[in-house]
Order: C-alpha cells, then sequence, then structure tokens
C-alpha cells in the first residue's frame, strides 16, 4: 500500500550516483576554498562551528548560498526562511506546504547527507514515492551550490540547534 | 470504589459497525449486550496493574482476575501509560479532551487547552519523555503537550494514505531510531499503518530500515509483510522492553511484529478491538479478542480468559 506516488526513475537515478555524487561534492567544495582563498586578502575566514559533510565552512559560501536561496528556495520557503503559512496543514492537493527551514521547522534534524539527497533528488531521495511540490535540483544546481544553500540554512541556526544537527549529522553512517 | 466483575463486549470506536459488534458478539458464551453498543474501549498497564475503559474505568491488580470500578473522567476512547512515570494514566475522552491522572486513575485534571474540539481518538506518551504528550483529535490532526497536558500544539497533520487524510485510530511511540536525533510516532488509521518522525517531518510508509540501500544496490527489496490493507487498526502497542516489538488489533485478529512493524504475523484470530503490552516484559499482552479480555504471557502464542461474568 504505497502511500504516495512518486518520480521513481529520478530518486533511483539520483541514488545510484549519490555516493559519487558526495565525494565530488567535498573535493569541489575544497577546491572552492581553495579558489576563494586565492581571490581573498586576507584569508576568507572559516565560519566557527559550522561544518558542512565534516568539511569546514567559508564565509563566502555562505555569502553564495543567501544569494543562490533567494533565487531558488525563497519563493517557497520564504525570504527569512519561514516557510509557507500553516505549514503544518496540508493543502487541498493533500501534500504538504514548504516548511520553514529556520529553527521552528524540523530541518534542523537531518543531516548534512539527507538534507542534500532532499535538495539534490527531491523527497523521494530520502523516502521512496512521497509526492512532494518540492522539485530535485539536480538539473539546475550544481553539487557545489546546493552545498552553499545548505551552508546558509545552517548558518542561521542558533547554537542549540547546530549542535543537534551535527550531532545527528556525525551518526549519520549513510544507510 | 466498588469492585465488580467485567462482562466483555465486542466493541471500540465507531469505526466498527455496531452490526459486526453484535455479531461476533452474540456468538460467545457468557456475552451480555451493552447499553450502548458503540462503548469505546482501551487497555493500558500501569506497572502490573491492567486499565480498561469501556462504559467506565475499571483497574485490575491481579491478572484480571478481578476488577474495581475507578474514577472515569468521562467516556474514554483511549488510555496511555510510561514505564517512568508510574501513576500517570493519559484518557482521550469522547467529548474532547484529555483528562490526566498522576494516581493510576483515582482523581483526574482537565488538559485541554489549546486543544481543539473533537474526540481524542488516540493518545500516547514519548517513550523518552513521559511529560510529552500526544493527542489525535478526530477530523483535524495530531497535537503534542511538551509539559505534561497543560499546553498543546498541533503537531502535524493527519497521514495522507489511499489519497485520503486519515484519523490516527491508534498512536504508538516506538523507542526506535529515525535517524534524524528522535523516534517514530507510529498510527493505526481506517486503511492501514503509518509513521512520523518525532520532528514531524513528514509521514510515511513502515519500511525496512535497509530499504534504500537495496535500492540504491540494484538488489531485491528486503521482505516485508504488512498488516492486512483495508482494515481499520483499532489498537497499537510497542514494547517498552523491546521497542521493535509490536501489537496491533485488527477486525481480523490480534497481529504481532518483531521488527518494528515490517512484518507482521497473526496471533489470535478473533476481532480484536485493543492490546496493551506490559512495560517490562513485551511478551506479557492483554488484549480484548472477540469481546472477552484475554491474557497471554507469550507474545499471543497462547492466551488466558480472564474475570468471571
Amino acid at each position: 500500500m504505497p502511500m504516495n506516488k512518486g518520480p521513481k526513475n529520478r530518486l533511483a537515478k539520483g541514488t545510484v550516483r549519490r555516493s559519487v555524487h558526495l565525494a565530488a561534492l567535498v573535493s569541489t567544495l575544497a577546491a572552492t576554498g581553495l579558489v576563494v582563498l586565492a581571490q581573498s586578502e586576507p584569508v576568507d575566514p572559516r565560519v566557527e562551528g559550522l561544518t558542512f559533510l565534516g568539511e569546514p565552512v567559508l564565509a563566502a559560501e555562505v555569502t553564495a548560498g543567501q544569494r543562490l536561496y533567494a533565487d531558488n528556495c525563497a519563493s517557497c520557503h520564504g525570504a527569512n526562511l519561514e516557510g509557507q503559512p500553516d505549514w503544518r496543514r496540508r493543502l487541498d492537493t493533500g501534500r504538504m506546504p514548504a516548511p520553514p527551514h529556520d529553527d521552528t521547522g524540523h530541518t534542523w534534524h537531518h543531516s548534512d547527507r539527507m538534507l542534500f539527497q532532499i535538495t539534490k533528488g527531491g523527497v523521494g531521495a530520502v523516502v521512496p514515492g512521497y509526492e512532494s511540490d518540492m522539485p530535485a535540483f539536480g538539473e539546475d544546481l550544481t553539487d557545489a551550490e546546493i552545498a552553499a544553500i545548505l551552508v546558509y540554512i545552517k548558518s542561521t541556526w542558533p547554537e542549540r540547534q547546530r549542535e543537534f544537527q551535527a550531532e545527528v549529522s556525525a551518526n549519520d553512517t549513510g544507510g | 470504589m466498588k469492585s465488580i466483575e467485567i462482562g466483555c463486549r465486542p466493541n471500540r470506536r465507531k469505526v466498527l459497525t455496531a452490526a459486526l459488534s453484535i455479531g461476533v458478539a452474540s456468538m460467545l458464551p457468557g456475552f451480555a449486550l451493552a447499553a450502548s453498543d458503540g462503548d469505546p474501549a482501551a487497555l493500558a498497564f500501569d506497572g502490573d496493574t491492567i486499565l480498561l475503559a469501556r462504559g467506565g474505568l475499571f483497574v485490575s491488580d491481579n491478572g484480571g482476575r478481578t476488577w474495581t470500578a475507578t474514577e472515569t473522567p468521562g467516556n474514554v476512547l483511549s488510555l496511555a501509560t510510561h514505564r517512568d512515570r508510574p501513576g500517570r494514566v493519559v484518557a482521550g475522552l469522547a467529548k474532547g479532551g484529555v483528562s490526566i491522572s498522576e494516581d493510576g486513575g483515582a482523581s483526574w485534571r482537565v488538559s485541554d487547552a489549546g486543544l481543539p474540539d473533537g474526540e481524542i481518538n488516540a493518545v500516547a506518551i514519548a517513550s523518552r519523555n513521559p511529560d510529552m504528550i500526544y493527542a489525535s483529535v478526530r477530523g483535524d490532526g495530531l497535537w503534542k503537550s511538551e509539559d505534561a497536558g497543560a499546553t498543546w500544539s498541533l503537531a502535524m497533520d493527519r497521514p495522507w494514505l489511499d489519497d485520503a487524510e486519515r484519523d490516527p485510530l491508534a498512536l504508538a511511540s516506538v523507542e526506535l531510531e529515525t535517524g534524524m536525533g528522535g523516534i517514530w510516532i507510529y498510527a493505526g488509521t481506517e486503511v492501514g499503518l503509518a509513521r512520523v518522525p518525532d520532528c514531524f517531518c513528514r509521514w510515511q510508509d513502515v519500511r525496512p530500515g535497509n530499504a534504500m540501500d537495496s535500492l540504491v544496490a540494484g538488489e531485491a527489496p528486503p521482505s516485508e509483510a504488512p498488516l492486512p490493507g483495508g482494515e481499520p487498526i483499532l489498537s497499537l502497542a510497542s514494547a517498552p522492553s523491546a521497542p521493535e516489538v509490536m501489537y496491533a488489533a485488527l477486525p481480523s485478529g490480534l497481529w504481532a511484529s518483531q521488527d518494528g512493524g515490517v512484518i507482521w504475523q497473526k496471533r489470535a484470530s478473533k476481532a480484536a478491538t485493543t492490546v496493551a503490552v506490559h512495560s517490562r516484559n513485551e511478551t506479557y499482552i492483554a488484549a480484548l479478542l472477540g469481546g472477552i479480555l484475554k491474557i497471554s504471557r507469550d507474545g499471543g502464542a497462547t492466551w488466558i480468559e480472564t474475570g468471571e461474568r
């Protein structure tokens, strides 16, 4: 009794390439950091207490992520990450509204890996068959851009939510 | 309080039709029709004490042999207790609202601040936090209280199954890790089982933990044997001593799972309306089967009828 229909072909495609893309992502992030380092004087500082997939995050990545978030995410998730109104109630379609990404939502309960998968492959990449209005951004954004958006979102969380999510990420064994 | 003997009747919630209830029950020896055959029923263990809500509230301290009527907060649709808070009993009421007892049902306080009107079909207490209480409001959604019932807020809308929102008829906080820093809340509905992480991100089907791995690897999906479709799941219980052990009461019988609800096996064939499991012994269960309260000490392999008419 499947709960929802969904883009299964997209799911399979996205998930099969998951490990390859995650490895590439870490490399891309490192390369991005090097470019930023080369262009910035003085050295672009790391954002204290913030990592993504175990790697430190640079301030320039957060800045880039903020711009990318405004262009790609804010129309649904809100300019201030506040989500759609009454987001705990279903739409008439049966789908759930876009949740907030600030500390009032549930985003900070998900690991870095899961957030990346959802953004790139859609919610169906982590919950098979789940029907959602959120598209998969893997065709429109690079891995580094997706990562930048996520580090921007993470940068807005209070300390408690950051620490919680860091622990969830650390315990995420990739199963 | 007065000691009485309980005549068991087959009924729980309006999902079961009165005709079905009467049909099943009238075949049982010693059966007596209730004045109102739509009466709900709920069971819970509070330590070794068994609580039965049906037309009133009754407690048994001797494994169901005798029962004592106790103060009832109203027509109770659902009950919840917690292993770490002996005496705390949460009751979901047909008239709406939740009542909470801290003394095993001897006295009650009303807990409805912030709750909308509507029957409380199901209640549960978070396995890891006895002050976190969940309540399902018919026709509305899943609500939570983080302060032992003092205040309530909407946690999430109802699960979406077979192209419609479905009221949870049963709730269980199941202490199995979600991978999101929390545990699961399972809901039995009119048409099947769903679960949501306690961060309330999304309702979803119950799947094997390695389902995604198999999909990625192109392997055969892990075995699943879900509960029969198209039947209401009237009651759910997760064993605190072994959370992967679960029980479900359905019209088709009493079902058990050893793996958190992925594979289910029938343990009794008579219509089951409610089930509860002891907090320290996952094989000690009480259930209303065919309208008769029965006890099993071996996870449902054998049953002992309790009480006398």
